[in-house]
């Protein structure tokens, strides 16, 4: 699994996708902060972090997934990976990893504003723990999603199109029956913002996670019998 | 040790591979030869592990691909068709991964791969990027992939496609070194390669296998007849008469009229016949000028399309039969 791992997240940096990745989700944070707190004057910090999940994970979760199995199988690299003596799930879990530690590293990055703002006020440090928890669950759900995407298709753009599309449709399914709120990712973070561990939006989210792993494992698997 | 038990590989109704069995021993080097879509590549990922055998079993030094993929696969280096490489990483970083993935134990990684790199002559771009390596270099960095962690079996799917002359006698000499310690599966439609490294070959012609023998068997099993080409000076064109004067002569075909007047002809008997003592004694007889003859080999490669022809007759008449 982790040599997998260190290979991903090497590919991450030696790629400009990781550098993008990181600076567009900066980017994202830095307007939203400015919009969710410098704006109003506030020093609650859940809306920036709300406003990131729901917009910047669009953008970022589909750049880090899209090529994860898409470009090994269409570079025919698929075949060194599979040959190898690991099994098909400490490769999945490799990649997706890897994948989580490029969002904890913007989130590491995301301190330096609660820094900022602890010189203005008071910042609630075990909310502020609990936001984090809370985006990084959903940014792992977003990630399994695309990784499952990028096992189906060879196409990368094909990839990112319909995990763009997953993420993007309960938005507005939801206007067609409320059963749709409880695809949306976004739905389940809601809580956590308040300092609230929500165990059933927690689970939701690491069951759609832990869902999209396994079908990947068992797709990857099956395309040895039927390829 | 290989065994290729009754394996079948099916795509939807098409048959890619049917039906076959084979055994590769311990240090052999054997050669898969077949035209483009034999079904080669197909095999050799059934061996590898890469896909699942619709039938069949492959059993690589006792354990079973399918139900023990772990251990067999770690007796195996596979260098596939098309030479997939992560074009990001530099060669050497490529080496290293690989050796991470054949779980090349840590404290010995770093000499594996420095050994490996330097086997496949690789030391002077080790640290360039794949992406910039020629395609000989590409060749090496998948080759140094498939040795990596010093694997039994070697299977190397056209190793030398698409590589220059000198670069081809590089590798070949690299195969020929690898076959004396390690059991090498190659395929290629290059037929005087397979002949010069390989001690058995195996031919597959869709799907099936036709034959399994050691090349210098399987010239001698296909030829069915002499051949002696000559190139004379005949002002009275005698030679076309020579059948009256010989009788073993089968069949007389001219070749071609040469720029200085001479003429070649290609002279056929049976093959347990050899006419050369006899042409010498009679074409002077017969006012006829030798500049030279010699005996023409049937080589791997007449006896490549001979099999290959050979199964397609028998394709069709299965086929009238099945008919009837």
């Amino acid at each position: 699994m982790w040599a997998v791992f260190k290979k991903e997240i090497k590919t991450y940096f030696l790629s400009p996708i990781g550098y993008i990745a990181i600076s567009v989700f900066m980017l994202m944070y830095s307007i939203f902060f400015y919009l969710t707190t410098i704006s109003y004057g506030s020093v609650f910090m859940g809306d920036l972090y709300y406003a990131t999940a729901r917009y910047g994970l669009l953008l970022i979760i589909p750049l880090l997934t899209m090529r994860m199995f898409s470009e090994e199988r269409k570079n025919g690299t698929e075949q060194l990976l599979l040959t190898s003596p690991r099994s098909v799930t400490s490769i999945v879990l490799g990649k997706f990893l890897s994948a989580v530690a490029v969002i904890m590293v913007t989130l590491i990055f995301s301190i330096i504003y609660a820094t900022i703002i602890s010189f203005f006020g008071d910042i609630n440090i075990p909310t502020l723990i609990v936001t984090m928890i809370g985006f990084l669950l959903v940014a792992m759900s977003a990630i399994s999603i695309g990784m499952l995407a990028s096992s189906i298709t060879e196409n990368q753009i094909i990839s990112a199109i319909i995990t763009i599309g997953v993420l993007v449709a309960p938005w507005f399914l939801v206007d067609f029956s409320s059963i749709f709120s409880s695809i949306d990712l976004i739905d389940k973070f809601l809580k956590f913002p308040s300092g609230l561990i929500s165990i059933s939006d927690t689970i939701s989210l690491l069951s759609i996670t832990i869902m999209c792993i396994l079908i990947t494992i068992v797709l990857i698997k099956r395309r040895k019998t039927v390829k | 040790m290989i065994e290729i038990k009754n394996v079948t590989k099916k795509y939807g109704n098409t048959i890619a591979v049917d039906n076959i069995s084979f055994n590769v021993k311990d240090g052999e080097v054997v050669g898969f030869l077949g035209p483009n879509g034999a079904g080669k590549s197909t095999t050799m990922n059934m061996i590898t592990g890469f896909i699942e055998p619709t039938n069949g079993q492959i059993i690589i030094n006792g354990n079973d691909i399918s139900k023990k993929p772990r251990k067999a696969k770690k007796d195996i280096g596979y260098m596939p068709e098309n030479v997939p490489l992560y074009y990001e990483l530099t060669a050497k970083e490529f080496v290293t991964y690989m050796a991470e993935l054949k779980m090349v134990k840590r404290n010995v990684r770093k000499e594996e791969v420095e050994k490996v790199i330097k086997d496949v002559g690789l030391e002077e771009v080790q640290n360039k990027l794949i992406r910039n390596l020629s395609r000989g270099y590409k060749q090496r960095v998948s080759m140094a992939g498939a040795l990596i962690g010093n694997p039994d079996v070697i299977i190397l799917d056209e190793p030398t496609v698409g590589l220059d002359p000198k670069q081809i006698t590089e590798i070949r000499n690299l195969i020929k070194e690898l076959g004396r310690k390690h059991t090498v599966i190659l395929s290629s439609h290059i037929l005087p390669e397979v002949s010069q490294i390989c001690e058995r070959v195996i031919i597959i012609n869709k799907g099936k296998v036709i034959a399994i023998d050691t090349p210098e068997n399987l010239e001698k099993a296909t030829k069915d007849k002499n051949s002696i080409s000559i190139i004379v000076e005949d002002p009275k064109d005698n030679v076309k008469n020579l059948k009256e004067k010989i009788s073993q002569i089968d069949s007389i075909e001219f070749i071609k009229d040469n720029e200085d007047g001479t003429k070649q002809y290609i002279i056929t008997s049976s093959s347990d016949i050899d006419l050369r003592k006899k042409l010498f004694e009679v074409l002077p007889k017969e006012e006829i000028v030798i500049f030279e003859l010699k005996k023409t080999e049937t080589t791997l490669e007449d006896a490549f399309i001979k099999l290959i022809d050979k199964s397609k007759e028998n394709i069709d008449e299965n086929k009238k039969e099945e008919k009837k």
